[in-house]
Order: C-alpha cells, then sequence, then structure tokens
C-alpha cells in the first residue's frame, strides 16, 4: 500500500455493479425470460472515474444524494470492495464505522462477542482482554456482559458496536452515517470521542446528511453527484453550492421501475449517455443532449416493420412530463431483421431542473401491440440554474 | 491492512469456537446429537441389511462396519450443507468489514471435523469393547483426516460461491447428496465380501469419496492396511479439489461481495 500512516488516495477509481431486473410478473413472462436472460441484467456504474487524496489528520466529509456514491467510497477503503478500474490506497489501521455490531451473534454474550469481533479486527484474545474493560465503560454495559447480546435493547447493542469499534486506535476512521446512536447522552459521547480522534490527529473520511454535523467536524467537504465528485473544497463553500443544487430538493423516487410487453421485439443493452459513442452517464447540463442508445431485437420470423419507439419522462413522484413517440412526431417507423442498434436524441430545454425518471417502449399500435415496455426505468438528473422568476403573473382581480 | 498468518489463525479458531458454541446452546443432548444422527442411521441400515436383505449378514459386526462410513458421511455431508449458507447467513459482516471471507466456509468446515475427530474416538472405543483393537495402521488416522478434511474445503468453497451466483445450488446439493451416499461404499465395502461387477467398481473408484471411505473401514473395522489405489484416489481428488475451490473463490471474491 501507497502512502504513509493515515493517508488515502483514490486515483481514477471506477465501480460497476451488475443490476438484475427479475420482476417476473407472470408465469408467461418467466417462460419469455428463459430465453431473453440477456434483457434482465444492466451494468451500473455507482462510481465513475473517481481521484482524491486525504493527508493524514484531515477530517473531510462526503455529501451527496441518496445513491451518489458515498457509501460505496467508503466501502472501497475498508477493502470491501475492489475497484473495477483504478487504484485505491489507505495508509495504515482502518476502523470503519459502516454498520455497528453486525458482526454480534444473538445466541453469545456481550463478552463473547467482543473477544470474536476482535478476531474478525485482527486482535488476539490478550489484546482483547486489555481493551475490554474501556470498551465495556464507554458503552455503559458492566452488568450486561455476560448477557447474551440478544437481550440487549437496541441502544444497548448500537453501543456496544460504537465502543467497540472505536475502542482500537486507528490511523483511519471511516464514519457512514451510524451516529445516530442510543440516547442524547451517548451520542454526545460519540461525538467527544471522534472530536478527540481530530484533536489526535487521525484521518477521518464522514459521510452523513446532517449538515450541521459536517460544519462542525471537517474542514473540508467533497461532493459526490451520480458517481462523480462534484466540488471539492473548503466545507463552507461546498455546503453553500450543496444547498443552493436543485438535485438535492428530490432525492428517492416514489415510482418503481414496470416492465412488461410480449418481447417479441425488445430492447437490450439501454444506456444514457452525453453522446453516441462515449460513457454512460446519468446527469446532464444544460445543452447537453440526452443519448439513449439500445439494441433492438427482435424473435420473429422475417423483417419486422411498423415499430413504434416511444419515450416518457416523469418526475420521481410519477407525474409525466413528457410522452411521445416517432409516430406522433412524423418519423420514420423502426424496421429490422434479427437486430438492429438504434440511438434516440433527445433534446430539452429545462425550465426545471431536479431528478427525473425515463421509461421507453416500443409498440404496434397499428396490431395494438405492445412489445416491450420498461416505465419509469432510468432515472436521470437535469443540471443547471432554476429560472427565474419561477412564476409570472397573468392577472389579478380584486372583486367585492 | 495485512493478514498474517497468526491473525488468520485467531480468525480461523474464533470462528469454530464460534460455531460451536452456538450450534448446542439451547439444546439439551447437545454435541451427542452428532453422535445420535448416525447411530439413528446405522441402526436403520442395520436392520434394513440384515434382517431384511440380509446381505451385510456376511460382514462381521456390520453395525459396527456402518459406523466406520457414516461418521465420516455424516461429517462430508453435514459441512456441504452448511456451506451453502456459510457466505449468504454473514452477509451483513461481509458487507461492513473486511476480513478473508475464505475463512467463514473454512471454518464451519472445521467445526465440522471437531465433531468429527470426538465421534471417532467414541468410534475407536466402542469396537475395542467388541474385540476391533486397533492395530498399527492408526497410525495413519491424521493424514486421511487430513486429506478428508481438505477436500470437503475444496468442495465447500465451490458450494457456497455457487449458492451465492445461483441459488439452485443449494437444491442441486441436497438432492445430489442423497444420490452420492448410495454411490460411496458406505453401507457396502468395495472389496471382499459383496460382489460388484468390475465395470461398476472402477466407476466406483472414481467417486472422490470411496478412497476415503474405504480407509476408514479397513483402519477402524479390518484394522488392516488401505488398498494403495484408496490413498492415490483420496490425495488427489484432496489436492485437486482444494487447488480448484481456492482458486475459485479468490477468483469470484470480489462479485461475489457486490452481489450478496
Amino acid at each position: 500500500m501507497a502512502g504513509g500512516r493515515g493517508e488515502i488516495g483514490f486515483e481514477g477509481v471506477s465501480l460497476d455493479y451488475t443490476v438484475y431486473h427479475d420482476r417476473t410478473l407472470t408465469l408467461y413472462e418467466t417462460v419469455i425470460n428463459l430465453f431473453n436472460r440477456r434483457t434482465r441484467r444492466e451494468s451500473f456504474r455507482a462510481l465513475d472515474d473517481v481521484s482524491f487524496h486525504l493527508s493524514p489528520g484531515e477530517s473531510v466529509a462526503m455529501i451527496g444524494a441518496n445513491g451518489a456514491g458515498k457509501s460505496t467510497t467508503l466501502k472501497l477503503l475498508a477493502g470491501i470492495y475492489e475497484p473495477t478500474r483504478g487504484r485505491v490506497s489507505v495508509g495504515g489501521r482502518v476502523a470503519s464505522l459502516l454498520d455497528l455490531g453486525v458482526g454480534f451473534h444473538p445466541e453469545l454474550t456481550g463478552a463473547e462477542n467482543v473477544y470474536l469481533n476482535g478476531a474478525l479486527l485482527g486482535i488476539g484474545r490478550s489484546g482483547m482482554r486489555e481493551l475490554l474493560p474501556r470498551i465495556v465503560e464507554f458503552a455503559g454495559l458492566e452488568r450486561f456482559l455476560d448477557t447474551p447480546v440478544k437481550y440487549y435493547s437496541a441502544g444497548m447493542f448500537m453501543r456496544l458496536g460504537f465502543s467497540l469499534a472505536t475502542a482500537v486506535e486507528p490511523d483511519v476512521l471511516l464514519i457512514d452515517e451510524v451516529l445516530a446512536v442510543g440516547d442524547a447522552a451517548f451520542q454526545r459521547k460519540c461525538y467527544d470521542r471522534i472530536y478527540g480522534y481530530k484533536g489526535g490527529g487521525r484521518t477521518i473520511l464522514f459521510v452523513s446528511h446532517d449538515l450541521e454535523a459536517v460544519a462542525r467536524l471537517c474542514d473540508r467537504a467533497i461532493w459526490l453527484d451520480a458517481g462523480r465528485i462534484r466540488m471539492d473544497g473548503r466545507t463552507h463553500d461546498v455546503l453553500a453550492a450543496y444547498s443552493e443544487a436543485p438535485s438535492l430538493v428530490a432525492t428517492a423516487t416514489a415510482v418503481t421501475p414496470r416492465e412488461w410487453g410480449s418481447r417479441e421485439v425488445w430492447m437490450d443493452s439501454v444506456s444514457l449517455g452525453r453522446d453516441a459513442e462515449g460513457p454512460p452517464c446519468r446527469s446532464f447540463r444544460p445543452g447537453e443532449k440526452i443519448v439513449v442508445r439500445m439494441d433492438v431485437r427482435s424473435s420473429l420470423p422475417g423483417e419486422v416493420a411498423d415499430v413504434v419507439a416511444g419515450f416518457s419522462i416523469h418526475r420521481p413522484d410519477g407525474s409525466l412530463v413528457i410522452g411521445v413517440n416517432n409516430m406522433e412526431l412524423d418519423q420514420p417507423l423502426l424496421r429490422l431483421t434479427g437486430r438492429a442498434g438504434l440511438v434516440l436524441e433527445i433534446d430539452l430545454e429545462v425550465m426545471e431542473p431536479g431528478n427525473y425518471v425515463m421509461g421507453l417502449a416500443l409498440t404496434d399500435p397499428g396490431k395494438r401491440m405492445d412489445y416491450h415496455w420498461r416505465d419509469f426505468f432510468y432515472p436521470f438528473t437535469l443540471e443547471g440554474e432554476r429560472k427565474e422568476p419561477p412564476m409570472k403573473l397573468r392577472s389579478a382581480t380584486w372583486k367585492w | 491492512m495485512s493478514w498474517s498468518a497468526p491473525r488468520l489463525a485467531l480468525l480461523m479458531q474464533s470462528l469454530v469456537a464460534k460455531e460451536l458454541k452456538i450450534r448446542y446452546k439451547r439444546s439439551v443432548l447437545g454435541f451427542a446429537w452428532f453422535l445420535l444422527k448416525p447411530v439413528f442411521s446405522m441402526i436403520v441400515f442395520s436392520v434394513v441389511f440384515t434382517r431384511i436383505l440380509r446381505f451385510g449378514g456376511s460382514i462381521e459386526h456390520y453395525a459396527l462396519f456402518l459406523l466406520c462410513g457414516l461418521l465420516p458421511w455424516n461429517f462430508f455431508s453435514a459441512s456441504l450443507s452448511a456451506s451453502t449458507g456459510s457466505l449468504l447467513d454473514n452477509q451483513k459482516i461481509i458487507r461492513s468489514i473486511y476480513f478473508p471471507r475464505l475463512a467463514l466456509p473454512i471454518a464451519s468446515v472445521l467445526a465440522n471435523a471437531v465433531h468429527l475427530v470426538l465421534a471417532l474416538v467414541v468410534l475407536g472405543v466402542a469396537l475395542a469393547a467388541f474385540g476391533h483393537v486397533p492395530g498399527p495402521s492408526m497410525l495413519a488416522l491424521p493424514l486421511v483426516l487430513v486429506l478428508f478434511v481438505a477436500m470437503t474445503c475444496g468442495l465447500s468453497l465451490l458450494i457456497c460461491v455457487g449458492n451465492v451466483l445461483y441459488r439452485d445450488v443449494a437444491q442441486v446439493v441436497e438432492v445430489l447428496l442423497l444420490a452420492w451416499f448410495y454411490a460411496s461404499p458406505i453401507i457396502y465395502p468395495l472389496s471382499g465380501e459383496i460382489p460388484i461387477s468390475p465395470r461398476v467398481l472402477s466407476a466406483l473408484r472414481f467417486n472422490p469419496v470411496a478412497g476415503a471411505m474405504e480407509i476408514f473401514h479397513s483402519l477402524f473395522h479390518s484394522g488392516s492396511w488401505p488398498a494403495s489405489w484408496c490413498w492415490v484416489s483420496l490425495s488427489c481428488w484432496a489436492f485437486g479439489l482444494l487447488l480448484v475451490g481456492v482458486l475459485v473463490f479468490r477468483k469470484a471474491e470480489p462479485s461475489v461481495v457486490k452481489e450478496l
């Protein structure tokens, strides 16, 4: 591992997940899916060419919407994931507060669990025996050490988890949104311990949606957006830009993806990007076209003609913004034999930046046939400034 | 963070201890179950094959002969069944701390191996009581145990990875173990008393557990030195399966972790 103790390096790191869409609804669809396996798999890039460097002793916050890649970054640093591309380096001992008390077995007592977790962290029994009094005292569980943890309350469980994870003096501390632990008094103690590490020159990477806590603990912040670094700088500046960003407003989508159709003609390897060749992306700046690439495949014999291709854009709450197809826009209908590459270019004038979700469809209205529908399937973000003013007054009248 | 050998040994030891501790919590008979299960199957098989089918009658102390094979087989099948869940059941730990995940399936095999050793001690005593005093060939016991456990580890690694990617693997293993049981020389010997056609015999010798079972029978039951083909077969399968298991596990590990 390159770098000294407490140093963190991320060089051009990308990480791809494979996402499966296996919501099969009917027996018929299940049978069809047997032969169309590939359409149910998609590659999803959680981190896209991310680079940053933390010097020993820095406390850095990582902020961004859900799914921006914050937790993935921490998991890469903790060694849980391996990057698809790029290099991750961490110097020294890492303590990760990703999820508290996960290694605990309910049937084992508090003390037995502490020893078992010590082994997972690489600390022997004698080392653990020395740490045990500190751990138990900090968690306030002296009386419950020989009780199986299944009888612990949720708060006791978390307290022991936190106390254990931070008992070993780490060089690097990774914290993922776990500080909502126990009662207010214990939270205070947790923060005190973390501030203590900060004062002691440890490197801290802190993921949180609690912007106040971020501002208190960290001098620097990295803003991740759709798997890329959008901003990296002083906490104050980054937080200011972050709270003004439109994509902050909508986080998760209220709608779930739906897929149906006869699949005699179907869409395969769908990806969204900025142009027909470049890498896939899910975030578009003003003036950028949304380019949807796909393979259209057919299992019907001979040529298939008169295929209508459509798309829709919905708000995250499911309300329709745009829904249109090539027939309505007087464009040639699709014809193919076996397979064809299809590129859909969408040029939008954006009044309301934010998160949206796209649907795609292949149909033949003449035959009243739905070949393949994917509703609410592709979330994406439109960046940019909100147009001001947000509304214009047409008229106002006062009557009495 | 690197995992040195002592650190890994500590982890293995703790995981094995955990498995042993939790398995018999709240169980009255506790460890005795590992003996009781094969003893119960022994009773069933010996009634079937000496009273009903009458083919076991030609083997001296057929009930004890059965136990010599049933104990190792019980270890083997329990290990493979347990390994289907060894990654899935620990997915929360795997997704929040890094440690060599290889340790999980191997620890569950080793926990079963501890049971096997204890059960074999009991078996040895029982055999001695019936006049089968262990001979000098018993010195080979540690070797056969190591090879047999290594082979089981290799298979367990393959199964636990497979089951994360395709949940069907757990079902397939269950079905396969049933067929495998009858295709292995557990309730019958390959040599001597029971006539088996040469073609079937050579096919049965390719069975990875055939060698081990024959060795256990000859060490404990007949007290003779096991045939050399048994050693060749067991060593080849043990090294081969362990190597393939470790390589496949290592290769699949990054994607398996993301898949969990």
